[in-house]
């Protein structure tokens, strides 16, 4: 199940570390030197966490866009491309930060557009696909139980291991593109079984009926749990959710708990009865959550006097089911003055949605359509926060209301149906 | 009296400057102005404060990806944190803080909330696995 490569020839130990021949070469730089500088930082990654070996992986997905990455992480993109980095599995984009849309309230930066379009060829160059998504899991590629991947967003780290039984860390920035160099990443978190267990039981006594529900559970179940080695198992659920249910939650929890892996019994892969989500160990914790819980996520939030409002459905990107959804919710209706909507989604379901009638509807009632993009990492969002008036941001996305605060967006969680009422309307309910 | 906290994991270079404490879990995609450095989170414990140059003192980690570049980032703009301690941690921060050079610190054998106070001179020794409050 691990997959691991048994050491050929000789090995040698980096620190904590076993390196077959194959990665001493690597690290001797005999494939270059930007396979070099990959494996001596995985090395050093590796280390911390006391990983033992290096575990191959069949696919990796790399997270950086110029607005996190900035110019230094620029300049590093560019020496990896001096030093011809290639990737050595198939390897995607996540979300980007340029939405490269005419519409003039979410005006970006020209020179940064710029930086954008070369980070994006340099994918190309480096044998990246810019699918810039953070659903490759709905849309691109779904590994398969014991499968080891090294992905670089949260919300598709924990729907593979929760969802799907593949293996992988939060590899963020330089850690993802290091291991689509390598093919591989430092055995530890969760590529290993007993990190993998359950370590909080949660009995749901609730109907979880909007993907704002699920979102609200993981914010309940995240927020006083704030551990990425906390794996919660979720027990009592009354049907089998879907995919866009899941990666709701899952988006959540990563989000409020920054948490990597849940269970769920009956559900999820590795979860078949609560004993074995718990590989037959005691919950260090047991919480219940009720349907009261849930309307008190929702109660919490409180809206502020002044301005302009936006609603936006995003974080993460929306699959085409979602579209659909909006699309017959939208039907006939406008966004009502003072109000602006947004959608983001990726290229693959924009592609689609709009063959199949759904961004004609969407955009017909004045709601914009962002693809390659998440809103909440839009390059100068502070600024077009400001030049818009924006005061308040309703969004049916338990991870949208928390991710964007730094901006200072005064955020509030509504349901799905609610926040498509209150585009249109104006009325802050 | 010189007080001293034991971590559990520890990487990178001695360095001292000064702390900044937090009360609550931190993200620079969620809770930072990645362009003047100061806290932007409406009601952060730290909120109006600058990461410039402090030792972070921080019991939880939330989200995120977004350290693995953000304090390589930050490092460019002359307005980086000088080491990072942690309560718990997640592996983003580790990877970012490798990326920047910036010592990284995980674990405590006494609550380092109670022992440290925003302004306190702190001595980081990962070698060694220990962190001083300087008099």
């Amino acid at each position: 199940m691990t997959g691991h490569m048994e050491p050929r020839g000789e090995s040698a130990a980096a620190g904590t570390m076993l390196l077959d021949a194959h990665e001493q070469a690597m690290l001797r730089g005999d494939h270059g030197p930007a396979v070099q500088e990959a494996i001596r930082f995985q090395i050093e990654v590796g280390n911390f966490f006391e990983a033992k070996r290096f575990v191959t992986i069949t696919n990796a997905h790399v997270m950086g866009d110029i607005e996190v990455m900035g110019d230094g992480g620029l300049e590093h993109l560019r020496a990896m491309g001096e030093h011809h980095a290639r990737c050595t599995v198939p390897t995607s984009s996540n979300a980007q930060c340029m939405h490269f849309h005419a519409d003039p309230r979410l005006k970006q930066d020209e020179e940064e557009i710029g930086k954008e379009n070369e980070i994006l060829q340099r994918y190309k160059t480096m044998r990246i696909a810019p699918t810039d998504t953070c659903i490759p899991y709905q849309t691109v590629y779904q590994p398969k139980m014991g499968e080891h991947v090294a992905w670089g967003d949260t919300g598709t780290v924990i729907y593979a291991n929760s969802v799907l039984g593949a293996r992988t860390n939060f590899e963020a920035g330089k850690a993802s593109f290091a291991a689509a160099l390598t093919g591989r990443t430092p055995e530890y978190g969760f590529h290993l079984d007993e990190v993998r267990r359950g370590t909080i039981l949660v009995e749901l006594r609730a109907q979880l009926r909007d993907l704002a529900d699920w979102g609200a559970l993981g914010k309940i179940v995240g927020h006083p749990h704030q551990d990425y080695f906390a794996v919660p198992v979720i027990d009592g659920i009354d049907r089998m959710p879907l995919s866009d249910e899941l990666k709701h939650l899952g988006a959540s929890l990563a989000s409020y708990g920054s948490m990597a892996m849940f269970h769920m019994v009956g559900v999820t892969p590795e979860a078949s009865t609560r004993e074995d989500a718990f590989r037959g160990r005691q919950p260090a914790g047991t919480m219940v959550v009720t349907d009261a819980d849930i309307q008190a996520v929702y109660d919490g939030y409180r809206y502020r006097d002044g301005g302009n409002n936006i609603v936006v459905f995003s974080g993460p990107q929306l699959s085409l089911f979602e579209m659909q959804d909006l699309a017959e919710l939208f039907q006939g209706r406008k966004v009502a003055p003072g109000m602006a909507a947004v959608v983001t989604t990726n290229h693959m379901v924009y592609s689609d949605a709009k063959r199949l009638g759904y961004v004609d509807v969407l955009e017909g009632a004045g709601v914009t359509i962002l693809q390659g993009v998440c809103f909440y990492i839009l390059q100068r969002l502070s600024k077009i926060r400001e030049e818009n008036g924006w005061t308040n941001l309703i969004s049916n996305s338990g991870k949208l209301v928390n991710t964007i605060t730094a901006h200072r967006f005064n955020t509030v969680l509504r349901r799905t149906a609610d926040c498509v009422e209150i585009a249109c309307t104006g009325r802050l309910a | 009296m010189t007080k001293t906290i034991k971590v559990s994991r520890a990487w990178g270079e001695v360095i001292e400057a000064r702390a900044l404490v937090m009360r609550e879990g931190f993200s620079p995609r969620y809770d930072l102005d990645r362009w003047t450095g100061v806290i932007s989170r409406i009601g952060h414990s730290a909120e109006g404060e600058s990461i410039r140059d402090r030792v972070l003192v921080i019991p939880t980690t939330k989200g995120g990806v977004a350290g693995g570049w953000a304090f390589f980032d930050l490092l460019h703009k002359g307005i980086a944190p000088k080491a990072l301690v942690f309560g718990k941690l997640n592996p983003v921060m580790v990877q970012g803080a490798v990326l920047a050079r910036m010592p990284v610190t995980e674990g405590w054998d006494e609550d380092a909330l109670q022992v440290i106070r925003t302004g306190d001179m702190l001595r980081i020794d990962p070698a060694s696995r220990v962190i001083t409050v300087l008099d």
